[in-house]
């Protein structure tokens, strides 16, 4: 991520009610990405236990949390997220990193939902299932002491597997005496996680025979990952080695 | 399989001889038909789409039908059948994904455990759509042939049925080319053979197959078990052209003239069970699933007197049944499917529709 260097300044101007004011917290830096809600707006609650619960159970300060819901101003929820018992946040920022011009249906076909309805005679299109498959197979072909080793959750394997993917220190080019040095510097989770799932879809993207559909490649690398072997893994260990390599530069870091 | 009402209505498949296998694929090339020598019966699971490629014996290292009411139904029928009388046409239609091929594999696996010759074209529609080589027949000059598509049934009807080809004996001699021909009096296995291994005369085979063994099956020595599946497929439109891109229509084919032959109730001593499909029909609204409507006038015609059985999606002990199959054999891995809440959004998202619970549990 670069460094935090100063962004042009931009006017903002129409203030209408619950938009946000424009809030400069360094003089002449503004915010270039912000929502359009402004602090006050509260995120909305979409889990269905929450209200399920017999007002008689809450403690005081949740019925004093739902008091205050009710004269709060709630962003609304965007379209993807569900109350449904079988989602997943990191499958639902996964598919929208590997969505391509805005194609959600593709990309959430390739890795969960079926595609009914369309070819009548397919390979699974989904990465989830692929990887359910591959390992329905190796654990019938597994003798018994084998087999509870093997992990058949799909969505365990990838959680799993991006965790193993994360790197733990990154590097930042910084600007000191008209060079860009590389210097290695303490990632946030965030970052680490966007980090791996970004190396994994470029990884599937681009080094691949042409013919190869993107969920069996995908399948294959995170099962790969799942064993901290393939290029993944090593790009996550090239990565290590260079901030290694750059420990000297450390210096140059003032946060 | 003795199949009457119970209240978990899955029935374990019993094992058939090595001789007996079925291909019941959708896909006749990745069929179940693998010839291991203790491999269960090959039936598929649930699904209709999709078990080409994924062999529910790789996955489950078994292969399991739900038993239902519309498969109970036609055997009722079928063991009650007076073989003296002209065939009965069963047509089993209904909407997408509730379960009409599967049907067609219990009925089949039924006949087969009975020892009858089972006549089974697993899609119908491939015959008329993607054909790569097409060629003007030798028998007829009008007609054209599909040497691959026949090759395959062939190949296909051969594995199902090695017992009946060295007993039934054709009744006419048949002249191939100047070479070769084929005595009467000699064994049907070897019109297979022969359709398999020249393969420009596969269609001529299949169609002498179809004739001889539709005239002999009045004679009692056999039963005699057409299923078609997609059979909406010879009466509508094909998607092949010939060399000036003009469209061939169903009757030109020879596959589809010799099939038409066979689907009429003209022959006595077996059954003829048919199912609708939309799925991999030409020219025909997604939505349109009633006979009617897939079958058009020419072909509701053609069939006319016939027992329609409707396959609907799964009542509620059906769904039950098979979310605890799946729950059984750990194919439902996420922790929440598990549950009341899981299984109530299953419900709903699937419409107890057999296909689209699959497909939604795949990837769960």
């Amino acid at each position: 991520m670069a460094a935090p260097a100063v962004k042009a300044v931009r006017r903002w101007s129409g203030l209408t009610l619950g938009l946000r004011s424009v809030v400069l917290r360094l003089p002449g830096v503004t915010q270039v990405r912000w929502s359009r809600y402004g602090p006050e707006y509260r995120d909305p609650q979409v889990d269905k236990e929450y209200y399920r619960k017999p007002l008689a159970e809450l403690t005081e300060e949740e019925k004093y949390d739902r008091e205050l819901r009710k004269t709060q101003h709630i962003k609304a929820a965007p379209a993807m997220k569900t109350s449904s018992v079988f989602e997943d946040p990191l499958i639902s920022k996964f598919t929208n990193m590997m969505m391509k011009g805005g194609n959600k249906v593709l990309a959430r076909s390739l890795m969960t939902q079926e595609v009914w309805g369309s070819l009548f005679h397919c390979i699974p299109l989904q990465t989830l299932e692929a990887l359910k498959r591959k390992q329905f197979e190796k654990y019938h072909a597994a003798p018994a002491e084998e087999q509870a080793t093997i992990e058949r959750n799909p969505y365990t394997i990838f959680h799993q597997a991006l965790k193993n993917c994360e790197p733990v220190i990154g590097l930042v080019p910084i600007l000191k005496g008209g060079h860009f040095y590389q210097v290695p510097v303490p990632l946030a989770d965030r970052r680490r996680r966007f980090l791996a799932m970004k190396w994994m879809i470029t990884e599937c993207r681009e080094k691949k025979h042409r013919r190869v559909l993107m969920p069996e490649k995908l399948s294959h690398e995170l099962l790969q990952a799942f064993q901290n072997q393939g290029p993944v893994i090593k790009r996550k260990h090239d990565m290590h080695k260079m901030a290694e390599a750059n420990r000297a530069l450390a210096h140059y870091r003032w946060w | 399989t003795m199949l009457k009402g119970m209240t978990r209505l899955i029935s374990r498949v019993h094992k058939l001889d090595p001789g007996r296998l079925l291909h019941t694929g959708t896909q006749a090339p990745q069929n179940l038909a693998a010839h291991l020598d203790d491999q269960v019966s090959s039936e598929r699971r649930r699904a209709i789409s999709r078990t080409s490629e994924n062999d529910p014996v790789k996955t489950f290292n078994e292969a399991c039908l739900m038993v239902r009411k519309p498969a109970l139904e036609l055997l009722h029928h079928l063991k009650n059948t007076n073989f003296a009388h002209p065939a009965v046409r069963y047509v089993l239609y209904g909407e997408k994904g509730t379960g009409k091929t599967l049907s067609l594999c219990h009925i089949i696996h039924f006949c087969a455990k009975q020892d009858w010759l089972v006549l089974h074209i697993p899609d119908a529609h491939l015959w008329v759509k993607n054909c790569r080589d097409l060629m003007q027949s030798t028998y007829n000059k009008q007609r054209f042939d599909q040497p691959l598509e026949a090759s395959i049934w062939l190949k296909n009807f051969k594995t199902a049925n090695e017992r009946f080809l060295s007993q039934i004996k054709t009744q006419e001699k048949y002249v191939w080319n100047k070479r070769e021909s084929t005595e009467q009096g000699s064994p049907l296995g070897e019109v297979v053979e022969q359709g398999m291994t020249r393969v420009r005369s596969a269609t001529d085979a299949v169609g002498i197959v179809l004739k001889e063994l539709k005239r002999q099956s009045s004679l009692g020595t056999f039963r005699l078990l057409v299923a078609v599946d997609g059979v909406n497929a010879l009466w509508g439109k094909t998607t092949l052209k010939r060399e000036d891109k003009s469209p061939i229509a169903p009757e030109e084919l020879a596959l589809i003239y010799n099939l038409r032959k066979v689907v009429r109730n003209d022959w006595n001593g077996g059954a003829i069970v048919l199912t609708l499909s939309q799925t991999g029909s030409l020219f025909k609204p997604r939505k349109a699933w009633l006979p009617q409507e897939l079958l058009g006038k020419e072909g509701f015609d053609a069939l006319d007197p016939f027992i329609p059985i409707l396959v609907s999606n799964y009542n509620p002990k059906e769904f039950e049944s098979c979310l605890q199959y799946y729950l059984e054999n750990s194919w439902l891995q996420h922790e929440k499917a598990h549950t009341e809440e899981g299984k109530r959004e299953l419900l709903f998202l699937s419409n107890s529709n057999p296909g689209q619970l699959e497909r939604l549990c795949a990837c769960l």
